[in-house]
């Protein structure tokens, strides 16, 4: 899938700057509106058909939110730090660590939202966080423990990062990286939404 | 479009999934999420390239993006790791030592 994604942006990119007309341009950015709103409509379908998920989350109570609370705050105190070295804005900055590894959604409605620019970098430092984590996982399941494994695949610990995960970890951390994946899916427009408000 | 809208389908598509979705459509469902996250980053190329300084700001960006995902991805782990071993590792070491008593017992 990440080949798949890189491959589309080179292309959108290449057609963008050598064949598209600025009609095509802004028929593409209204295109963009509608393939969101089907992807955040599908997402949601998947989110509340996982029925064994909400048994699990009953069952773990309060603990399951120890992941996904921590990659929330780890994230965004990355974005903070990343404000400062980079000299950047606060809102931008916490906006793109906010992303958690979901590439597609940080990028369109950042790009909505702010700029293309920022959008870019959410896009990109999405993909980066997701390419990480696919090296991470076996290092972090072995040295520190099979939940911090979780740490760095955000929301993508319930579908790109899984079948890592399952490899290197076991039965109990992959149902958490699921429920974190879940959690973390329906959080990020919504952390994003409150972040660029906040700092509006 | 705003975030509030894009909020709401994903409320709606919740309450349809949870309440009426089959399972025989699960598969259609993913690959509806694959074309629309192709169309979504093919329309976000589009927009990027269609500026004119875009290859000049591009290396720029990407040093930045690489920049923002190593703290992200250093921030979760420094806040995941002593989090699960306070609540999730012992509690769970904790439980697998009891049931070996418990098994033992019998």
């Amino acid at each position: 899938m990440i080949i798949a994604a890189v491959i589309s942006l080179i292309l959108g990119i290449a057609c963008g700057q050598f064949l598209f007309s600025p009609k095509l341009v802004e028929f593409f950015a209204m295109l963009a509106d509608y393939a969101l709103i089907l992807l955040m409509f599908s997402v949601g379908i998947s989110v509340g058909e996982n029925k064994l998920m909400f048994r699990k989350m009953r069952e773990y109570n309060i603990r399951v939110m120890v992941i996904p609370a921590g990659i929330v705050v780890g994230s965004l105190l990355g974005g903070i730090v990343g404000s400062v070295v980079l000299r950047m804005p606060l809102r931008e900055s916490l906006c793109i660590a906010a992303g958690m590894g979901w590439y597609s959604l940080s990028g369109v409605l950042l790009t909505d939202l702010i700029s293309a620019e920022i959008g870019t970098i959410a896009f990109l430092c999405n993909i980066f966080r997701e390419i990480l984590t696919f090296l991470l996982i076996p290092i972090l399941a072995k040295c520190l423990n099979g939940y911090t494994a979780i740490a760095p695949a955000g929301a993508t610990s319930s579908d790109t990062s899984l079948s890592i995960l399952i490899k290197y970890t076991d039965e109990e951390v992959a149902m958490m990286a699921v429920i974190n994946g879940v959690i973390c899916t329906a959080l990020i427009p919504i952390l994003i939404n409150f972040l660029y408000t906040l700092f509006s | 479009m705003s975030v509030i809208s894009i909020l709401i389908f994903l409320l709606i598509g919740m309450v349809i999934g949870w309440k009426w979705f089959p399972e025989k459509w699960n598969k259609m469902n993913i690959n509806i999420q694959l074309v629309a996250t192709l169309v979504l980053i093919f329309s976000m190329g589009v927009s990027l390239g269609s500026r004119p300084d875009f290859i000049n700001e591009i290396v720029n960006m990407g040093v930045r993006s690489f920049i923002f995902s190593i703290l992200a991805i250093g921030g979760s782990i420094a806040m995941v790791y002593p989090l699960t071993r306070k609540y999730l590792v012992d509690i769970r070491l904790k439980g697998e030592e009891d049931t070996d008593d418990h098994c033992g017992s019998h």
